[in-house]
């Protein structure tokens, strides 16, 4: 397999630089730090993982980000802090899909149509989606961000969170069912 | 039946709805203000420049050892005589090792017997004198007691 050419990590990093400072922020709730978190991942894996062919760097990147997170927590001694907002969310149910269901249909409807009428509440939407996403437990959004974001599958998503395949189809299920609820409680209904 | 049913139409729903929102945060990620879009553009170039870097660094070490898949040194980097050179190295140390030691021994026998025969040549009783067989029963008998 090929090994990646400056142009490739060059490429990558551009196409996952900014959903990557996210990602970090979402976790740090910190601009500055986020940013710290994102330059640090990129050294490690421009230093360390230059030799690997272009197609590893998605997985390799995410683990590397993951990694550097935590050791932003290790070194703020936040982390049990951030630990308490670990709250589970109740069970699915049949009244959760008929959120679900309300839900996509709202969104459907609303960030679909590109009409000037829509577009502030278009705007609107995509701050409440950011702060429900950013209000998510930790296991949850992380698994959440890899699985639809970074659009890994389940045993590449199990891997970057070092936890079994049934927990990430756990947490993804939650995190959906509480981003719907979410989104309701916010008004976003048809 | 209609449990499962019920459960692939929650899991459907679900990949749909996450699908939606996953849309949803790319365009929050675009939109992202531009002084943090410039540092990560500057922090991604950093990257790129150290990637460079460590693979000329890793070119400049590349004549290291390393290790095979059995385990073994070998030597990475170098051309394929110098690995057979550094192979064969040894066995011709030896070898000549061996040839040394013969050679010492062949020659401290000789000296040994040059000195034999210089001593018996030196002596006042001629060489002759062993092959007598008189002198040869005087030699065995031993010496009368005083």
């Amino acid at each position: 397999m090929p090994l990646a050419t400056d142009k490739e990590l060059s490429d990558f990093l551009k196409s996952v630089e900014k959903r990557a400072f996210k990602r970090a922020v979402y976790a740090v709730r910190n601009d500055d730090a986020a940013l710290d978190i994102v330059q640090d991942a990129m050294i490690r894996l421009a230093e360390k993982y230059a030799d690997r062919p272009a197609a590893e760097l998605p997985l390799v990147f995410q683990r590397i980000l993951s990694n550097a997170t935590m050791d932003w927590f290790r070194r703020e001694k936040v982390r049990g802090a951030v630990m308490q907002n670990l709250s589970e969310f109740s069970s699915g149910g049949e009244d959760d899909d008929f959120d679900l269901l309300e839900t996509l249909h709202a969104l459907e409807d609303t960030l679909g149509t590109e009409s000037a009428a829509d577009a502030v509440s278009r705007a609107q939407i995509l701050r409440i989606v950011d702060a429900a996403v950013s209000d998510l437990p930790a296991r949850q959004r992380e698994a959440f961000l890899l699985r639809y974001w970074e659009e890994f599958d389940v045993s590449e998503t199990a891997e970057v969170m070092g936890c079994s395949q049934g927990s990430v189809k756990t947490h993804c299920s939650r995190a959906v069912q509480a981003l719907a609820k979410a989104l309701k409680i916010k008004g976003i209904t048809p | 039946m209609n449990s499962s049913h019920y459960e692939s139409d929650t899991h459907a729903l679900e990949a749909r709805l996450a699908a939606r929102l996953a849309g949803s945060l790319t365009a929050v990620a675009q939109a992202v203000p531009h002084d943090i879009s410039e540092r990560l553009r500057v922090a991604r170039e950093q990257a790129v420049k150290r990637a460079g870097l460590a693979r000329e660094s890793a070119l400049v070490l590349a004549p290291a050892v390393g290790f095979s898949a059995a385990g073994a040194a070998v030597l990475v980097g170098f051309g394929a005589w110098r690995q057979r050179f550094a192979v064969a190295m040894p066995l011709v140390v030896l070898i000549a090792g061996l040839v040394a030691i013969g050679h010492f021994t062949a020659r401290e026998q000789v000296l040994t017997i040059a000195d034999i025969d210089a001593q018996l040549l030196s002596d006042t009783l001629p060489p002759s004198a062993y092959s007598d067989p008189g002198f040869a029963e005087f030699l065995r008998t031993p010496p009368p007691l005083q």
